[in-house]
């Protein structure tokens, strides 16, 4: 535990524009029962606890708006607890972090593996879970979300739920009973994208999949904005690809060291990346056919797209351009300066073509280089729609500049339907003019039972 | 935000400038890149944001920006770390090769407000009294010169190194016995500290007369090339010289360089065995500040008999002694500590000895070798090549 004012500070703010707030202390836990000890003693004096892992979430979630104790599980709780290869999830603690979770699997389970998002291998796994993350296997799963099998949580009274399949048994659960979610009354939806609103997650457990011997990546590039959309849609829903997402073509020259690029003309607009694997080389041939015999359909329709295999890009380009295909990984695109914000959003697929044009000309308008980053999840059920903003925090007038660009491209993309995640309270507020009553008064009921003196990182979607 | 006021005077200005415009915190500096083994020593033993690269980025920008004041509270986030630039092999942004030139450069700024960090001072007041941080008698080696008879002037100077000199005498003297021996025509000066242990602690206002007058002498002695067995010493002549603009117009190298030199050129021969297991342990100051590798591996491994094993965490990912950046006279005990983890780790070797190229490594990894009863031999790897017969090709 600490108050000094040095091991404060650093968790005083993040890489977003969100304004920085002292946290009172910062305690790194090493178990369970210390933190019932804490959320009882916050409960009784109203304190607030808010749960960090590596403050990675780009939403000023873990950023202590009204003070308080941070809960640092990056440093101690960082354990994999068990792997089922069988029933293949891993039981893990809240720090538990990608680089750390690939590695283990590499070298214990080379058959098995997660799905990795657009994220630095120091990002958490389960954080990333319980905020719906983003991942490399959207089109076969769907959100990180619904990749978790149950958790142990810390509720206001500081008792400890066990939910999901592992709900069985009054002391710990058999690590072998934490295979599903269902059929029970889903309980996780009280945790699951709440922000840490509604108790402390101690344990997670969450889905692997089978790896695949044979992979092939494949980009397709594109003439123009609006066909990323419908192209994606098509493409998505072939249920060949593991994942298809799409960047602004100045992400991929950001990450080969043109800090600033610009798009000139004839140069392709977006590029979207098209993973494939199978059991066999035939079987990823076969994905590989049918990829492009609805490429060629496309083509022949007249959309200007192009398929390349990433390997000879890389080698045309820069080979950094692989860290995209090489998650968990850092793309220097993201890293680049001591600032980054987003809009990170939940849309509508069918959106994408009108979304993508008018976003990049508002980056446009405030002559900073698009960066446009989508996906299509689950065999195109639904779609991601990023544009990220990177900048100085700290030259004059910056903040204030790209977050009059964020709101604007905010306001344009909640009117089109889309929903971000990881909100900062600036955004759930415009969310909330636009949410129907019944949701909202039943949100506030739930938070109301779940911690009535509002201890549980308080703020966040304006509570 | 407003833009940034850092004071000017400050030598290392543009490196905490560098702390405003980079870094999102996205914490890859917190783990081996790749490998995603533990890394620094620091953010490990004290785990808070502020012991790591990232953290110590936030607490340059809070203390530029007024939001943090100068206390003493913040000495141990400021000074315990031994700079081994773990962090700088694994971040992969842009600010990532000076994250160490960034520490240091807070710890310049910490030194003019709330003074060195623990026992620190000692390096300074010492090196100002006598030349050398660790307070003994200034030797101008000329009893070394006269022992080895080594001549005024000649082509190559052996800077000593004030840890082998004063503290590590063994790998001093087989760093001369080796040079005698292969008939390099070589000298002594009268050399002051290097600087290395005032630069890394932030302590740097008269470093440059030092460097100044180590340059005179070896200039004095008529040397286009200097050699070192000291990694801490090599990394300051040819980084820090340049850094702090003191121009000089020999040649420098480490011991392990010249040896592979004189091996690959046939100029010698190693004609004895050496049958132990030996693993290498990466100095912080010849690996990752310097990317010098595979040249010491190159020489172990043309020693016949040897069997050279590498520890789980080695080269770019290797784990630090804990000697430098002012921990081992700041932190006595957690220096220690950080050895032990790296004796650990050479213990699942099955090594008998745990060899390095640096006196400080030395030191650290031998003191927790004793006080933890590891049972190892550590040496340094001149010491290794002095037990050896070598055969010595004549000039034609």
């Amino acid at each position: 535990m600490s108050d000094k004012q040095s091991d404060l500070y650093p968790y005083s703010y993040d890489m977003t524009e969100v304004k920085p707030s002292m946290p009172n202390f910062v305690v790194i836990p090493e178990n369970k029962e210390q933190l019932v000890k804490l959320v009882k003693f916050c409960n009784k004096y109203i304190i607030p606890i808010i749960p960090y892992i590596t403050g990675n979430n780009v939403g000023g979630i873990t950023v202590p708006v009204k003070g308080g104790i941070i809960v640092d599980f990056g440093k101690k709780m960082n354990k994999i607890l068990y792997v089922n290869e069988n029933m293949k999830y891993a039981i893990l603690e809240p720090g538990v972090t990608f680089g750390q979770f690939k590695k283990y699997l590499d070298d214990n389970y080379p058959n098995l593996r997660y799905s990795y998002p657009f994220a630095p291998p120091s990002a958490g796994v389960v954080g990333n879970a319980l905020l719906s993350g983003m991942n490399n296997l959207s089109e076969k799963i769907g959100s990180m979300g619904d990749s978790i099998n149950g958790l142990e949580v810390i509720t206001i009274d500081g008792d400890v739920a066990r939910i999901g399949s592992c709900f069985y048994g009054k002391d710990e659960a058999d690590p072998d009973h934490w295979y599903s979610r269902y059929p029970m009354p889903d309980l996780l939806g009280l945790f699951v994208n709440w922000q840490g609103m509604t108790g402390l997650v101690t344990k997670c457990a969450v889905q692997l999949w089978p790896k695949d011997p044979f992979e092939k990546n494949i980009v397709a590039l594109f003439e123009d904005l609006p066909s990323v959309g419908r192209f994606m849609r098509e493409v998505g829903s072939l249920e060949v690809l593991n994942d298809i997402s799409a960047v602004s073509i100045e992400v991929v020259k950001m990450t080969i060291e043109l800090p600033e690029p610009k798009r000139f003309p004839g140069e392709p607009a977006m590029i979207a990346n098209c993973p494939i694997s199978g059991k066999t080389q035939k079987l990823v041939d076969a994905k590989l056919e049918i990829l492009q015999n609805k490429v060629k359909e496309l083509q022949d329709e007249g959309m200007p797209v192009i398929l390349e295999d990433i390997d000879d890009f890389a080698k045309l380009l820069n080979l950094r351009v692989r860290s995209f295909l090489d998650l968990p990984a850092v793309i220097l695109s993201l890293f680049e300066y001591s600032g980054l914000t987003w809009f990170g959003s939940y849309a509508p697929s069918h959106i994408h073509d009108e979304l993508i044009p008018k976003v990049d000309a508002i980056f446009h308008k405030h002559g900073v280089p698009p960066f446009i980053y989508m996906k299509n999840m689950k065999s195109n059920h639904y779609g991601i729609f990023r544009p990220i903003i990177r900048y100085n925090k700290y030259k004059e007038g910056e903040e204030e500049r790209v977050h009059a660009l964020l709101e604007e491209i905010t306001d344009v993309c909640i009117d089109a339907g889309c929903i971000p995640y990881k909100t900062p309270e600036w955004m759930t507020e415009k969310m909330r003019k636009k949410i129907n009553p019944g949701w909202q008064n039943l949100f506030e009921k739930v938070k109301k039972m779940m911690d009535p003196n509002g201890i549980f990182n308080p703020g966040r979607w304006n509570t | 935000m407003v833009e940034v006021k850092i004071d000017n005077s400050l030598h290392g200005k543009e490196f905490l400038e560098m702390a405003f415009d980079r870094c999102i915190k996205c914490s890859t500096c917190k783990f081996g890149f790749k490998n995603f083994e533990p890394s620094c020593p620091s953010g490990e033993k004290f785990l808070f944001e502020s012991y790591w690269a990232s953290g110590r980025i936030r607490i340059i920008r809070g203390l530029i920006n007024g939001d943090l004041e100068w206390t003493d509270d913040l000495k141990d986030a400021i000074f315990a770390c031994p700079t081994c630039g773990a962090c700088m092999d694994s971040c992969q942004a842009p600010q990532a090769d000076f994250l160490v030139d960034i520490i240091e450069a807070l710890r310049e700024m910490a030194v003019k407000h709330i003074g060195p960090g623990p026992n620190q001072e000692n390096l300074i007041t010492r090196t100002k009294d006598v030349f050398n941080p660790y307070g003994e008698q200034n030797s101008d080696n000329s009893d070394l010169k006269e022992k080895y008879g080594l001549p005024d002037q000649a082509e190559w100077v052996y800077f000593i190194g004030c840890t082998s000199n004063y503290r590590q005498k063994n790998l001093r003297d087989s760093t001369l016995n080796f040079l005698k021996k292969v008939g390099i025509d070589f000298t002594l000066v009268d050399e002051h500290c290097c600087t290395s242990p005032l630069i890394r602690t932030g302590q740097i206002n008269d470093v440059k007369d030092f460097m100044n007058y180590n340059v005179e002498q070896i200039k004095k002695a008529g040397a286009t090339k200097v050699i070192t067995s000291c990694a801490g010493c090599y990394r300051t002549l040819i980084k820090d010289f340049e850094k702090f603009g003191v121009d000089y117009d020999f040649e420098v190298y480490h011991t392990a360089e010249l040896v592979k030199q004189l091996l690959d050129e046939k100029k010698i021969k190693i004609k004895s065995s050496y049958d132990k297991t030996v693993t290498y342990h990466d100095p912080c100051h010849l690996g990752r500040h310097m990317g010098v590798y595979e040249i010491p591996r190159e020489v172990y491994k043309q020693i016949p008999g040897i069997n050279l094993v590498e520890m789980r965490r080695n080269r770019n990912h290797a784990w630090c002694c804990g000697a430098g950046g002012g921990v081992k006279i700041g932190y006595p005990e957690w220096a220690v500590d950080i050895s032990k983890e790296r004796l650990e780790e050479a213990k699942e070797t099955g090594a008998s000895i745990v060899s390095s190229t640096c006196p400080f490594c030395r030191t650290n990894l031998s003191d927790a070798n004793d006080k933890f009863k590891m049972g190892f031999e550590v040496l340094d790897l001149i010491e290794i090549l002095d037990q050896m017969t070598i055969e010595v090709k004549q000039e034609e």
